[in-house]
């Protein structure tokens, strides 16, 4: 068949099926940029104010997030709750909402930011496949949260240079320019998400918050899983914390903040703040690079049969069998962790400084053997 | 047989039929091959995967069709065979010690972009005229100019797998200078000598003097440089002494093929620019369906599949799968390789000393720009050399291949020993 006959048709067929292509596509990433994820506040919560208001850069763009209050009736010390640096390892994400609709603070005052990276929840890595929406069950009916990217989306922050050269003088790839968690202590007016790291720098700072959180989770073949990583002037508590995690069941170890990695919040948020600063992982079998299909099911669940093939061959760093690592149980880990370093500040510097006390969300327990599940802690 | 294999299996199929049968581009081979794994996978018609599984290359096309406008630009402005013509007649008394120079100069721009793509299509083409006259065969002058653009995108200072591995298993990227020296300067060298001297040695300079074209440099003098000057200064003001902001490699080819317009012979710029964008369209299609396919596998399941396949083999002979599968999945993208199987592997290779491994896996990883049906290396290089099919530069390279494998698996294997040593 003489093809050439027919160019003209051949393109014209091309150039709509390219358009329909791009219309039906552009759809799907337009309306998941613009989603909003509802969080319903609980009555923990006394107010509100936006990330921007310690970067004015941030306001109107896509970088700006939501800052919940959670104020005690009795004074206190003060803990920032970081979860959704990365939206692609939702139980940060979901513990920080966890602690928005059902928490109440007793003593001291809680800052919790659900959307750390906002941009980073606009959008999913390309190649990795990523559902937009994992569902969750509660009494109120079903509730759709987003599982975004590691990164920034770089509609709001395009190009990445070959390399990203942070200030520190450290270098990485290009792309890691868009991972909030490597551009911290932030630059005011630099690229959006160095607008971020800075105005949650400057707020912890202005604010004089006593202790951080940052909630991450990591794939089970990551060394530093099920870790808490704690700047050196933090150690001593996060030993506290620790002995209290494996008394409660949490198997958790302890890793020191390595000087030589930059960028990080427990390294930049250390270093340029007063804070005690703390991140937490768990180990996210939706994350990493050796699981099967992805679907909403293997974020939720955490069941997976090349995984539970690695952890034969002895590749994880994690526990993993036929159950899986669910997101219930990585929440929990997340929440406990939670509680038990509030506590072990209150043990150590309560006097001075006042205690942080936290009650009504779940415990590890709960979200385990208890019987229970995330969705019966949202409203 | 397990579901990921069979979808894995239709989807190669449906690729091969595509390519051999149909004779369609490879491009909408890659594509319609990953819609048969979104059938066959029970994931109906995803749109939104397909097109978002492309985004991963948007910056690559960028850099090469603006590169190759750049390339195209100095070919008709006559810059090119000023070049040659100078470098010959310098040089032709030591053909070993020239074809090291030009080694390295095809390097150079790979070092500072980690891109073998920029270093085969600015200085690999520029390079390739002054290879051809000196008596080198077209294929072999591709294959000293792909291998070139390998060594340039492994050699120090930047070298994006190894930051693209290290990054999975936060490994900063530091101290990797000497042990990525040590892998890529020895085997710069053994490439271009293999491929290059013999046919270098026999050169008669009275033959190729005549064949020199003088009158450029006469009628334009050094001004004929200027756009490759451009290329060089902006590379090095940005890249290595960051004095001024990073403009990126796609505005630095656009700005020195600017300048490339009034510094030598006069010529259509939108006659040449289409041709540059003709010629790299087909790459570009490839890039675009592979990355269509790499998301449907991780949609589907067969990347995970492909993966634990290789790390479940025995502990023996991981060290040889990594040295065959990362340079196989390199087929679809060599910093994809450097991602999905470097980073399990370097977690494997704990053991060993991490900088050094992470440093062989990306030198092993390199070795997927080389191989089709993206071989974005091979493919320039056949391009600039005038090569009509790059499976001919594949098989000349096939020596040198092998070479950097076996090299990049001893060193991987005794890491601890050589960093112990420095």
């Amino acid at each position: 068949m003489n093809l050439k006959k027919y160019k003209h048709a051949i393109t014209a067929v091309c150039v709509l099926g390219s358009l329909a292509v791009a219309g039906i596509a552009g759809k799907d990433f337009y309306d998941f940029r613009h989603y909003e994820e509802v969080i319903i506040p609980g009555e923990g919560v006394t107010s509100t104010f936006q990330l921007s208001d310690y970067n004015e850069n941030l306001k109107g763009t896509f970088g700006d997030t939501t800052v919940y209050v959670m104020e005690g009736e009795k004074e206190g010390g003060s803990f920032l709750v970081l979860g959704g640096t990365h939206p692609n390892e939702p139980s940060g994400h979901m513990a920080a909402i966890t602690m928005i609709e059902s928490g109440k603070v007793e003593a001291g005052t809680v800052y919790v930011i659900p959307r750390t990276d906002n941009s980073a929840f606009t959008h999913n890595d390309a190649q990795e496949a990523s559902p937009h929406f994992f569902h969750i069950e509660t009494e109120s009916g079903t509730r759709e949260f987003v599982f975004g990217s590691r990164a920034s989306n770089p509609i709001d922050q395009w190009p990445d240079p070959d390399v990203y050269t942070h200030q520190s003088g450290q270098t990485l790839s290009g792309s890691e320019m868009r991972n909030i968690n490597r551009t911290y202590p932030g630059v005011k007016d630099g690229t959006l998400t160095e607008q971020i790291s800075y105005a949650i720098t400057n707020m912890i700072t202005t604010l004089d918050i006593d202790m951080e959180m940052d909630l991450h989770e990591a794939s089970p073949e990551y060394p530093t899983v099920n870790a808490t990583v704690a700047h050196e002037r933090a150690m001593d508590m996060a030993s506290m914390g620790i002995l209290e995690l494996q008394m409660a069941g949490v198997d958790m170890s302890l890793e020191p903040s390595p000087v030589t990695l930059r960028g990080l919040t427990h390294r930049e948020l250390g270093d340029h703040t007063n804070t005690l600063a703390l991140l937490m992982e768990t180990g996210n079998p939706s994350q990493g690079r050796l699981h099967g299909a992805t679907s909403e099911e293997l974020i939720i669940d955490g069941k997976d049969k090349f995984y539970e093939k690695a952890a034969e061959l002895g590749y994880l760093y994690i526990p993993y069998d036929e159950n899986g690592a669910s997101l219930d149980m990585r929440i929990g880990r997340h929440l406990q962790g939670c509680v038990e370093y509030m506590k072990a500040f209150s043990d150590m510097y309560g006097a001075e400084k006042g205690e942080i006390i936290m009650t009504g969300i779940p415990s590890y327990e709960d979200l385990t053997s208890g019987g229970k599940t995330i969705g019966d802690y949202l409203n | 047989m397990s579901t990921e294999l069979i979808i894995f299996i239709v989807m190669i199929g449906v690729f091969m039929l595509c390519c051999f049968w149909a004779k369609l581009p490879v491009g909408v081979a890659m594509m319609l091959s990953a819609v048969a794994g979104c059938i066959v996978g029970g994931k109906g018609l995803p749109v939104r995967h397909l097109v978002e599984g492309t985004f991963s290359y948007i910056d690559t096309i960028l850099v090469i069709s603006t590169a190759m406008v750049f390339m195209k630009v100095v070919e008709k402005s006559g810059a090119l065979d000023a070049l040659s013509t100078v470098i010959i007649k310098r040089f032709h008394r030591y053909p070993a010690i020239l074809l090291i120079l030009i080694m390295l100069v095809i390097m150079f721009p790979g070092m500072i972009t980690g891109s073998s793509t920029a270093a085969v299509l600015s200085a690999g083409s520029i390079m390739a005229p002054v290879l051809l006259l000196m008596g080198i065969d077209t294929v072999s002058a591709a294959a000293i100019i792909a291998m070139g653009g390998l060594m340039g995108m492994v050699a120090p200072p930047v070298n994006l797998p190894a930051m693209i591995i290290g990054g999975g298993i936060d490994v900063p990227f530091v101290g990797f200078g000497i042990p990525l020296l040590l892998l890529t300067i020895p085997i710069a060298i053994f490439s271009a000598l293999f491929l290059g001297l013999k046919p270098a040695s026999k050169m008669d300079y009275s033959k190729v003097e005549a064949k020199l074209n003088t009158e450029i440099t006469e009628k334009y003098g050094i001004r004929i440089y200027i756009p490759l000057v451009v290329l060089i200064l902006l590379m090095a003001l940005t890249k290595i002494f960051k004095v001024i902001p990073d403009i990126g490699m796609p505005l630095m080819f656009v700005v020195s093929a600017a300048v490339g317009m009034f510094t030598g012979r006069k010529f259509n710029i939108f006659q040449t620019i289409a041709e540059a964008v003709h010629s790299s369209l087909p790459v570009m299609g490839i890039l675009m369906g592979v990355g269509m396919f790499i998301q449907i596998m991780t949609l589907t399941g067969v990347r995970g599949f492909i993966v634990m396949t290789c790390l479940g083999l025995p502990e023996s002979v991981r060290l040889i799968a990594a040295g065959i599968s990362i340079p196989l999945f390199g087929a679809v993208s060599s910093f994809g390789a450097a991602s999905v199987l470097g980073v399990p592997f370097s977690l494997a290779f704990l053991n060993m000393d991490t900088v050094y491994t992470i440093a062989g896996l990306s030198f092993i990883a390199s070795l997927g720009d080389m191989m089709p049906p993206t071989a974005l290396a091979g493919i320039f290089a056949a391009q600039v050399t005038g090569v009509e099919k790059y499976t001919a530069v594949l098989k000349k390279c096939m020596i040198p291949m092998i070479v950097m494998v076996i090299y990049g698996l001893i060193f991987i294997y005794f890491s601890k020993s050589i960093a112990a040593f420095f």
